[in-house]
This record gives C-alpha cells, structure tokens and sequence, in this order.
C-alpha cells in the first residue's frame, strides 16, 4: 500500500501552485509611461491655452455688444460722422458727397438736403428713397436701399449731422432720441416715393417730377400673393420657408428686392435640373412659367428690412476686403465688381448680395467650390468657390449680411409674355 | 488570487475616481451654469410634441449639439451655432445624441420653418428627396374621405397622394411639428456658458496663417 500511494517522481506534484519569482520591470516599461506622463501633461497645458484664447475672444466679443447697446447720451461727434459716412454713403454718394452725374443726386450744396436739413436726412436714410427725382436741377431716378436694419440710432444721427453740418452748412442737427422716434414712426413703411414723396415731408422743396402712376397691378396678383402664402394643394407657400417678407433663414435664401429675371432664371434651373435642391425641385414642378414670371415680379418688387446679421464668426475686415478689393493672391475678384456697389446686384446675371442670410452664402460658396451648383454665366463662381478658403467663406458671407438690403427696383419686373399664357391655356 | 482585500479596494477606488471626474465634477459645474438667458421653457404642445421626439427614438440618427466654427462647418450647413450646457436646461432627459446619419435638429425650426414641409416629409421623406433613408411615419397622419374644419391637411404630390380623399395630420404629428419649429437657439450664447473650447487654438492658428498667407 504504501508503494502505491508514493508518487511517481515522473509526475508533476498535484498540489504544486504555480507562482512567479518577483521580477525587475523592464526598463523599456519606464520609459513609456515616463513619456506617455510627460505628454498629458503637455496635452493638458497646451489646452488650456485654447480655452484662454476662447475666453478672450469672448470677453472682447461681449465688449463689442456692451458698447453697441449703451446709449449715448452725449451728441453724436462730427468725427464719428465723417467715418460712418465713408463706411455706409460714400461708395454711392462719393467720399465728399458729390454724386454721379445722371446716377446718384450728390449730397454736397444740394438743394433738398439744404431745404430739408437733417431731420429730412434721416427720414430719407431711416426709409430709403425711389423714383424719380431732381436735385439741383438735374433728373435722378435710382433706389435707395433703407438702413434702418443696418444702423442704430446714434450712427443714423451722426450721418444726417455731419450731411447738414458739413457738406451743406446747416445749423440743423438731429438726437439720437429724435431718430429714435423717427425710426418708430417710419416701421413698416415703404421707401419714400421719389421726389414728389418729399412733397409732404419737406417745406420748400425744389420742384419735383410726380411720381410714376404705377403699373396696373396685373389680374392675377391676387392668385400670385395667394400662392406665395399660402401654397396650393400639393406645395407649400414660398413664405413658409422664405418668410412672411421675403427675408429668408439659415441656408434659405432672401428673395425680398433680387432681380425678377433672375429668380425667374433660378426656378427653370431648378425645373430643368441645372440647380438642384431637393425642396425647390419639388415645388418647381407644379409651378407654370406664368406663375414663375408672377413669383419672381412677386418678390422682385418687395422691399423688406434685412433679417440677416452675421452669425458664422467671419472675420468681418476680411470679408470687406474680398467684397471690395478682392483677393489677387489668390485670383479672387472682388464681389463689387459684378454684383455692384454694396452688393446691390447688377441686372439678370449678378443677384443682389447685401443683406443675404450668411449661412446661404457660405453654403452656395461651398456648393460652387465642390460643383454641386453649376449654373453660373461663364462658371464664374466656380473658380472663386475653389479659391476661398473655410475662413474666407464666413468673413464674405459675414460682411454681405452686414449691409443693408438692396431697393426692390419696379422696373425690372419681367412682362408675362401673350405667348407662354396661351400655351398654357391650350394645355 | 487570494489577495481580495487590497484587489477590491483598489478597484473600488479606480471606479469611485472614475465616477468624480467623469459624473460629480461635471454635474457640479452645469448646475452653476444654469439657464441660458434667451432660452424660452416648452409650451405645452412643444413638450408633448417632444415626447413624441424621444418615443420615436429621433436621438438614433439626429443629434442635437452643433459644433464649433473650427471643429466642422456645422454653421455654413445653416445647423446653427455651436450649444453650451445652458441650452439644454429644459430637456430632462437630454437628446444630444451621437450619431448623424440625418443633420443636426437644434435649430431645426430656424432652418426649415415651414410646418408644411416638416408635415410632408414625416409623412414620406422621399416625397421630397428620393435618396433620403429616414423611415415615413404613416402612422401619425390619417386618410379621411374630407377634411374636417380645423384638419390640417399635408401637401403632397400626385405620385405619393392618396387616390381618393386626404391625409391630414393627427395631433401627434402636429406636436411634433411644434416641437421640431421651437428648436429655434439663435439668441447670443452666454459669455460664461460652459462649451467645448478645445478648437479654439486650431483656429487661432489657422487664423494666423491665413492672414500670413494673404500678406505675402
């Protein structure tokens, strides 16, 4: 018995536990962790810079806003005047407010700035102003766009200050508080109609043209309005996504004062498959040419205020560089050249940019760039789209939502022609 | 293996560390953050309306938290400004969700403000765009013969309208809609709101050379 239960030294032991003799870590082991360590930590500060930078960029963000809402009790300074001026007037009006013979009535020793003086001045920039007009004797009869949305109170005075003061010579001046009012008086209201709209606001003014009659508002205005807000059994109104005034949202554009040509030229795009944009694509279909011509004249003649202001965090001194210089080190012309001064728009081709959502513009830049919106004279736009950068794209689209809507121009409303309404009758 | 004591000790520790950084800490400084001034609380048919958002289980493919200028182009696709914790004070529990195999919902209704829209596409999301992968939701509308007074009735096309009758929707949907309109988060972010700022320095960066660039 006791042969058997001896074990056969062949065997391992049954009750053996296996264990490790204690080990050096290898060096190697060290060395990670001591790096890994030392770069957290690298990490960690390195981050924390990021988080100063954002706190300062705020802080000087938060001063700006501080600074904008404070009111200003003390008067408005000539100064501050000249600067606003050259900012806002002068691309138009000249930098000493001389005009443009046959184009833009000067604002230097003329005749209704001195007949209205500053108060006038302001009612004019508050609403904007259209239509014919004679100053110093000579006939005008372009738009101007209202800068009510643009300019606060404190800034509209100085401009009307420094016009009466010193390009006329006037003793006239105009608060803050007065443009306050006017600005409350003038909500809603449309641009001034050309001279003979002065009549009742200006004693002594020169003698006007009266105002153009204006077009007889075609039979099937009603029907357009109607589809504009409220859609019809298959699409949608226009002004559920473009707004009640036309002003657009986010990626949605403005339509609010674009050339009716070129709204109209943008809906067969879309019908034809040119520009492609899901919703478009879809309302597009049940629209006929005629109702095209009457949406595009539709919009095309709303003046609206801007309901753009800059949101992407551009780089606005950039994005006014692009717009009136250009970026020749990168073959970027400036925005200005074709699509006119202030982003006004230039007839079918060039839309009117000012007061432009930024989010669209930055989203078209970016759909040029990559070519899913292909349908621009010459592919102009697609070479600028691939020359703006990320940044560029923000600052320009930034800069565009900070100037003042462009004037709905009547003349331009597209004729329905005879023909494309018989066809669509015969169908 | 016979070391229990220390072995559960040590764990417990690595979890109870684990738990401060990652769940005390943070919850501590949203509480100090509070409510973002400028954020409005659910009407009643908004915070029905996302009710219906979470039952539906929208957060699997649409999240809720726009991202930063230097970290996507979440604000050139019109999907708003980047969000900090204050925005989300009324939303118990959250929809930020993490996934984006549809766009980002926060500003939803600064986006696409149209209630007719959002009512067509929930009803049949290809109506509108023949590539999109979102279910329809048939089951939040109904086929009547004709309308009720105060019906709303979706706009569809011939190809996707019944042959007889309308669809209107039911009030589920109509909440929704709601919902979907009031995710509207453009007022200015607060200065002290608690964010991502991770990016800033990418971006300062990027900054610096651009304008380097353009001064050559």
């Amino acid at each position: 018995m006791r042969d058997k239960n001896k074990q056969d030294p062949r065997l391992p032991d049954e009750t053996f536990e296996p264990y490790e003799e204690p080990r050096r870590i290898p060096m190697p082991v060290y060395w990670i962790a001591i790096a890994l360590a030392i770069w957290g930590v690298t990490m960690l500060v390195h981050v924390s810079y990021s988080t100063k930078i954002a706190d300062k960029e705020r802080a000087a963000l938060n001063d700006q806003a501080i600074a904008a809402n404070t009111p200003v009790k003390s008067e408005p300074t000539p100064e501050a005047g000249k600067a606003l001026f050259a900012d806002n007037c002068a691309s138009c009006h000249g930098d000493a407010g001389e005009g443009v013979a046959d184009a833009i009535p000067p604002l230097h020793a003329s005749d209704v700035a001195k007949a209205g003086g500053a108060t006038a001045i302001t009612h004019i920039v508050m609403r904007g102003i259209g239509g014919p007009l004679i100053v110093d004797k000579a006939d005008y009869d372009g738009e101007m766009p209202s800068f009510a949305s643009v300019l606060d109170d404190k800034d509209i005075a100085a401009i009307a200050n420094f016009v009466a003061s010193d390009l006329n010579g006037l003793k006239s001046t105009v608060s803050p508080a007065q443009v306050a009012e006017i600005r409350t008086a003038s909500a809603d209201l449309d641009p001034w109609d050309g001279g003979s709209g002065l009549a009742g606001l200006i004693n002594g003014l020169p003698a006007q043209p009266a105002s153009e009659t204006a077009a007889a508002p075609s039979p099937d205005a009603a029907a357009t309005a109607a589809l504009a807000t409220h859609g019809t059994n298959e699409i949608w109104s226009c002004a559920s996504c473009h707004g009640d005034k036309g002003e657009g949202t986010q990626t949605i554009p403005r339509l609010a004062g674009l050339a009716p040509a070129y709204l109209a030229k943008q809906l067969h795009d879309f019908k034809e498959g040119t520009r492609v944009n899901d919703s478009m694509d879809y309302v597009v279909k049940s629209l006929s040419d005629t109702q095209i011509i009457e949406l595009a004249n539709y919009y095309g003649a709303m003046s609206s205020p801007s309901g753009a202001r800059p949101s992407l965090k551009g780089d606005l001194a950039r994005g006014e560089k692009i717009a009136l210089e250009g970026d020749w080190s990168k073959n970027v012309p400036a925005c200005f050249t074709c699509h006119g001064p202030s982003g006004i728009g230039v007839g079918d081709k060039f839309p009117g940019l000012a007061a432009q959502q930024p989010a669209y513009i930055a989203h078209q830049l970016a759909m040029w760039q990559g070519g899913s919106r292909h349908n621009s004279p010459l592919g102009l736009m697609a070479g600028i789209g691939k020359s703006l950068s990320d940044a560029d794209r923000r600052a320009v689209a930034d800069y565009l939502a900070s100037l003042p809507p462009a004037a709905a121009n009547a003349k331009l409303a597209l004729a329905v022609s005879a023909t494309t309404k018989e066809a669509e009758n015969g169908q | 293996m016979n070391r229990y004591l220390p072995l559960a000790i040590l764990s417990l520790a690595i979890l109870s560390f684990a738990t401060l950084l990652l769940v005390i800490i943070p919850g501590m400084q949203i509480d100090k953050s509070g409510v973002s001034p400028g954020l409005k609380p659910y009407t009643v048919a908004q915070a029905r309306g996302r009710a219906v958002y979470v039952s539906l289980g929208c957060l699997y493919c649409h999240s809720q938290q726009p991202r930063d200028e230097a970290q996507a182009p979440d604000g050139e696709r019109g999907w708003g400004r980047a969000s900090v914790a204050g925005d989300y004070a009324y939303d118990t529990p959250h929809q930020l969700g993490t996934m984006r195999t549809g766009p980002d919902l926060m500003n939803i209704g600064d986006r696409m403000p149209s209630q007719g829209w959002q009512l067509t596409h929930l009803y049949q999301p290809r109506a509108i765009s023949s590539w999109s992968i979102m279910p329809a939701y048939p089951y939040l509308f109904a086929h009547k013969d004709k309308a009720d007074p105060g019906d709303v009735v979706v706009k569809l096309p011939p190809a996707y309208a019944p042959k007889t009758g309308v669809i209107v929707a039911k009030q589920d949907a109509l909440d929704l809609v709601t919902y979907l309109q009031g995710m509207k988060h453009d007022y200015a972010p607060p200065a002290e709101g608690l964010r991502d700022d991770g990016y800033a320095l990418m971006a300062a960066q990027q900054h610096n050379n651009d304008a380097a660039k353009a001064s050559k």
